[in-house]
C-alpha cells in the first residue's frame, strides 16, 4: 500500500513538472491620437479598469500624439497637455511619428523630457546639440516576462519624416528596415518583441515578411481600422482610426517563456460614458488654455468687413510662407468684424478655425487665374481674397460666372502669365480647385492660423479699415 | 501625388490628406461637398480609414454613400 502511494506521489510530481509554465502579457495601444485630449477621460478609466485585471498591462502610443486641436497644440509648452495626459494614464513607451516633428527639435527635446515614458524611433538620429532623448528600443519587465520594443518612423518622398523639413535640420533618417533589422539581438534577450511603427499598414504587412522574430506590430500612420489585428506572416498587427476612436488590447499568450496565442480587440473610446474624474478635471483645466488671450497685435482701426479680415489673412500667408502672392476661399473668413484693440490668439483661431495647412505652389500667372475662377466656382460664387495683388473682375449678370479676372501685382501691372509665381493657399482651397496646373504645390508643414499669428506678433500693429483687395467692374 | 477614389484617378498636393481627395472629387464632379465629414472611407483592402489619414498612405479609397 505504502508501495503504492509513494508511486503516485511520484507521477504526480512528474506530471506537475511537465505542465507548461503558461503567463500573459496584456498591451492597450493607441495610434494617431492626434491631441485628442477630450477623450482621456474615458481612456483612463479603459486603462484604469484594464489595470485592476492586469496589473503589468503595459500601454503604447504608435506616434502622431499631437497636432489636431489647438488647445494643445498652441499651448503655451505646445503639445505639452498631450504629454501630461499620457503621464497621467500610464503610458509605457510611444513612437516618432511625422506629426511629432511639427514641435520642431528643440520643442520635441522639451517633450520628451517632459514625459515619464521613452521615446522609442531605431531610425531617427538627430544631432546631439538638440538633447533629442530618444532610444532605438527599450526593454520592459512585465510580471517576469522580458517584453523588448522597437519604434520606427516612416519617410516620405523627401526622405524624411512628412512634416516641415526645416523641423528636421540636423536630424538624419535611416531606413525603417534597415534600422530596425540591427535589433534582431532582442529576440535572443526577450520572451516578446514588439514593433511599435508609424510606417503605415501596407508597410507593417511588407515588413512582416521580413521580420519573423518580431511578435506583434503596434501600428499606426494610414489610420487604418482593423477588427482587432490581423495575422501576416505570423506577425499580429493592430491599428485604428484617428483621434482615439478606438484602441486595441492585445494579448499574448507565453507558455515556457515562447508565444503561442497572440488576439487583439477593439475597445470604443470616443463617445464611452465612464470617466476618470481626475482626468477630466485636468482636460478642463487644458481647455481653459490662457495662452489663448494672449495679444498678439493691437488692432489700431476696427475692421469691418469680411474682405478686411481676407486681406490680413492672405497678407500673413505672403509675409509668413515667404511666398510673392496668397489667396483663400472667401469662405474660410469666419467673421466680419473686430473691434480696435487686442488681437488675441483666440481671436484667430475664430477667424481660421479648420485647421487647414498652408500649401505652396509654384504656378504661372495664367495658372493662378484659372484657380481663382475655379475657387469662384467651387465656393459657392464668393470671390477669393488675394494678397500681393489685387484682383479685379467682371461677372455675368445672368449666370454670375466670372467673364474676366486680371490679376495686378503691387507695382501697379498686371501679372505676367508665363513667369512662376510662388504662391501660398490654404489646403481646403486648393484642393476644390482642380485645374491643369503643371505644380500640385505641397504643405508647408503649418496651419495657415499658425502663419496668421506670426503675422500679427510681428506686426504688433496691424490696420485694415477700408482696405481692399478685389475691384468688381461693373459696367 | 496621385490617389483613386471610386476608381477616378485624382491629382493632389503633397501632405493632402482623404479628406482633400473627396474635396476634389466633389468639385470633379460637381457635387456638394457639405456631406463629406459624414461618410465612411475604406482603403484598398476593405479597411475604414479616416479623413484626416494622410492620402500618400493610400493609393485607392472607395466611399458609399448615396450622394457620391
Amino acid at each position: 500500500m505504502k508501495k503504492i502511494f509513494i508511486t503516485s506521489l511520484l507521477m504526480l510530481a512528474t506530471i506537475t513538472g511537465m505542465a507548461k509554465e503558461r503567463k500573459e502579457v496584456h498591451i492597450l495601444s493607441a495610434n494617431d491620437m492626434h491631441a485628442a485630449i477630450e477623450c482621456f477621460p474615458r481612456l483612463g478609466y479603459v486603462a484604469d479598469s484594464l489595470r485592476a485585471l492586469y496589473p503589468d498591462l503595459l500601454i503604447l502610443s504608435a506616434g502622431d500624439n499631437r497636432s489636431g486641436d489647438p488647445l494643445n497644440d498652441m499651448y503655451e509648452i505646445p503639445a505639452y497637455p498631450m504629454v501630461a495626459l499620457m503621464n497621467m494614464v500610464g503610458f509605457h513607451a510611444t513612437t516618432l511619428g511625422n506629426h511629432e516633428f511639427d514641435s520642431n527639435q528643440y520643442g520635441l527635446a522639451r517633450l520628451i523630457d517632459l514625459s515619464t515614458f521613452p521615446t522609442l524611433c531605431a531610425n531617427t538620429h538627430p544631432d546631439p546639440k538638440f538633447k533629442l532623448h530618444l532610444r532605438p528600443w527599450h526593454k520592459f519587465d512585465v510580471n517576469g516576462i522580458t517584453v523588448g520594443i522597437i519604434g520606427a518612423v516612416g519617410l516620405g518622398q523627401l526622405g524624411i519624416p512628412e512634416s516641415h523639413p526645416q523641423k528636421m535640420t540636423d536630424i538624419k533618417f535611416s531606413d525603417p528596415y534597415e534600422s530596425i533589422k540591427q535589433y534582431e539581438f532582442l529576440r535572443r534577450e526577450c520572451d516578446v518583441v514588439v514593433l511599435l511603427s508609424h510606417l503605415g499598414y501596407k508597410e507593417d504587412v511588407e515588413i512582416s515578411a521580413k521580420l519573423p522574430w518580431v511578435d506583434l506590430i503596434v501600428g499606426g500612420h494610414s489610420h487604418t481600422q482593423l477588427k482587432g489585428g490581423e495575422m501576416h506572416n505570423g506577425i499580429l498587427i493592430t491599428q485604428n482610426t484617428n483621434r482615439l476612436k478606438r484602441v486595441t488590447h492585445t494579448t499574448l499568450v507565453l507558455e515556457d517563456g515562447k508565444v503561442v496565442r497572440k488576439t487583439a480587440e477593439n475597445i470604443e473610446i470616443r463617445g464611452g460614458k465612464n470617466e476618470n474624474k481626475i482626468i477630466k478635471e485636468v482636460v478642463r483645466y487644458f481647455s481653459e488654455n490662457p495662452a489663448f488671450a494672449r495679444v498678439l497685435a493691437q488692432a489700431t482701426t476696427p475692421f469691418s468687413s469680411y474682405e478686411e479680415l481676407g486681406c490680413l489673412m492672405t497678407d500673413a500667408y505672403v509675409a509668413e510662407g515667404k511666398a510673392e502672392l496668397s489667396f483663400q476661399n472667401a469662405g474660410g473668413v469666419r467673421y466680419s468684424t473686430h473691434a480696435a484693440g487686442a488681437f488675441t490668439m483666440s481671436d484667430v483661431l475664430k477667424l481660421d478655425p479648420f485647421q487647414n495647412e498652408a500649401v505652396e505652389l509654384n504656378i504661372t500667372g495664367k495658372e493662378l487665374t484659372d484657380m481663382i475662377i475655379k475657387c469662384y466656382d467651387n465656393d459657392n460664387q464668393l470671390m477669393p481674397y488675394v494678397g500681393g495683388m489685387t484682383a479685379e473682375y467682371t461677372l455675368d449678370p445672368s449666370t454670375r460666372k466670372i467673364k474676366k479676372l486680371t490679376l495686378i501685382g503691387k507695382d501697379g501691372k498686371k501679372l505676367n502669365m508665363k513667369r512662376t509665381y510662388k504662391v501660398i493657399t490654404n489646403s481646403y482651397t486648393s484642393a476644390i480647385c482642380p485645374t491643369t496646373r503643371q505644380d500640385e504645390g505641397h504643405s508647408i508643414g503649418r496651419i495657415t492660423a499658425e502663419l496668421i499669428i506670426d503675422y500679427l506678433e510681428h506686426q504688433k500693429q496691424v490696420s485694415y479699415q477700408g482696405r481692399t483687395c478685389l475691384k468688381e467692374i461693373k459696367k | 501625388m496621385k490617389i483613386k477614389v471610386n476608381r477616378k484617378t485624382i491629382t493632389l498636393f503633397e501632405g493632402a490628406t482623404i479628406r482633400h481627395a473627396l474635396l476634389r472629387y466633389c468639385a470633379l464632379k460637381g457635387i456638394d461637398a457639405s456631406t463629406i465629414e459624414n461618410i465612411t472611407v475604406y482603403d484598398r483592402f476593405g479597411h475604414e480609414t479616416d479623413l484626416d489619414a494622410p492620402a500618400s498612405q493610400h493609393d485607392a479609397i472607395r466611399i458609399k454613400t448615396n450622394n457620391l
